[in-house]
């Protein structure tokens, strides 16, 4: 997947990184792909299952001890 | 900035006592009740039918904003070096009302999170009053806290480097002046309202600060008298401010709850609250939310098998939950 955007929320704990995610989701144009850009395992989890509920599946890539990666498409 | 605080600080102190007796106030603040000003105590006599069993309701709707919260509310924001950031708290509504009431007097900004499916009146009246913002969360948001959305929300602003700066908060479950209002006013005037002939303090469970600072207060005057903390039957109910103890893992425990001033907890479910609730209005015309409710049912319930005068904290009125009323009164329409 080629992101045609990146949102770094590393500096927003769970829940507010998972609020802010869903409205960037919300927001996300059909056949677009963000980047989202999250700081502890917490918010990863909760991103992930949130996506998850809305039938979505993103890539995963830790970069760094406190940078996760999580790329996600809207059909 | 530390001027700003300073003098937010001095705007908070009292220049002098007010006069209760011709009621005339410098600002609404001097209303939080005191022994010297204290809430009214209100025998019942048509719900209750044992006459060895008197019952009290301590009725603090009649704090200047509306709830027994206005107590805590001043103390910890009395105390709060605010600076330039903006007050941020979790609550059912009763703290976020008390809480933007005095910001609004004292000039600090206040934004309030509140669970869903608090009754819609008091996001209303959280909007009415300008708390700058009125987060709304759902009780799963959060999984550091699984059923207090709204705690794990506040806890996030608190701490993440993008907003830590930028709010403070008083964390009623945690600060020890949510015990201490109660310790310093509400069981004092207990104690002096009842003569020191109290034997029994009903109060429910939810931040505990109530039942704590007051129950302890009582205990030291008289180590006889009976504390009975009143919970919801179950996690998930309609009985907004009160919280279900039992069962809870450690780290959920409000901080501040001290349980060996509890001799005993008594569940309540909905119907039995709400129904409770009713019957007070009805029998006695005093119109309380449905935590008195649940409180009131847990007394008359010792009045069948005991003697003495018990003390019932209403913690508010019933105006704020017309709807969920409304929901309960339709349930009893239908089965008639």
């Amino acid at each position: 997947m080629t992101a045609n955007r990146e949102c770094d929320l590393s500096d927003l704990l769970c829940p507010l990184s998972k609020m802010r995610a869903t409205e960037i989701i919300d927001n996300l144009p059909a056949g677009e792909t963000v980047r989202i850009i999250l700081g502890d395992m917490d918010s990863v989890k909760s991103v992930v299952q949130e996506l998850k509920a809305r039938g979505m599946k993103p890539d995963f890539k830790q970069e760094s001890e406190n940078r996760f990666v999580l790329t996600v498409s809207k059909q | 900035m530390e001027d700003r605080a300073e003098q937010e600080h001095t705007s908070r102190k009292r220049d002098q006592e007010p006069d209760h007796v011709l009621r005339v106030y410098s600002d609404i603040t001097e209303l939080i009740p005191s022994p010297e000003n204290p809430t009214p105590l209100v025998r019942l006599n048509r719900i209750n039918q044992n006459k060895d069993f008197q019952i009290y309701l301590k009725l603090e709707r009649y704090n200047p904003f509306g709830s027994v919260k206005d107590r805590i509310a001043y103390e910890m924001l009395k105390a709060l070096e605010v600076g330039k950031r903006t007050v941020v708290e979790p609550s059912s509504g009763n703290t976020g009302i008390a809480l933007t009431c005095l910001a609004n007097a004292w000039g600090i900004a206040v934004e309030v999170a509140v669970p869903q499916r608090i009754p819609e009146e008091k996001k209303i009246m959280l909007r009415f009053l300008g708390a700058r913002k009125v987060w709304e969360a759902d009780d799963s948001l959060c999984p550091r806290f699984p059923s207090e959305g709204a705690r794990g929300l506040v806890d996030a602003l608190i701490r993440s480097p993008a907003t830590k700066d930028k709010y403070i908060s008083p964390n009623q479950y945690e600060n020890e002046l949510n015990v201490q209002a109660h310790y310093r006013t509400t069981g004092p005037e207990i104690w002096k309202q009842t003569r020191g002939e109290i034997n029994y303090l009903f109060a429910g469970l939810g931040t505990c600060g109530t039942i704590v600072g007051a129950g302890r207060y009582l205990k030291e005057q008289n180590p006889e008298i009976r504390v009975i903390g009143v919970e919801p039957s179950s996690a998930t109910h309609r009985l907004p401010g009160m919280k279900r103890i039992t069962g809870l893992a450690p780290e959920y425990i409000p901080k501040i709850l001290d349980s060996s001033v509890i001799d005993e907890t008594i569940e309540v479910s909905d119907g039995e609250a709400y129904k409770t609730a009713v019957e007070l209005a009805r029998s006695e015309g005093i119109p309380a939310g449905p935590t008195t409710g649940a409180i009131l049912w847990a007394a008359l319930n010792y009045a069948s098998s005991h003697r003495g005068l018990a003390v019932v904290i209403s913690p508010d009125d019933a105006f704020k939950y017309t709807s969920f009323y409304r929901d309960y009164l339709e349930g009893e329409t239908g089965k008639s």
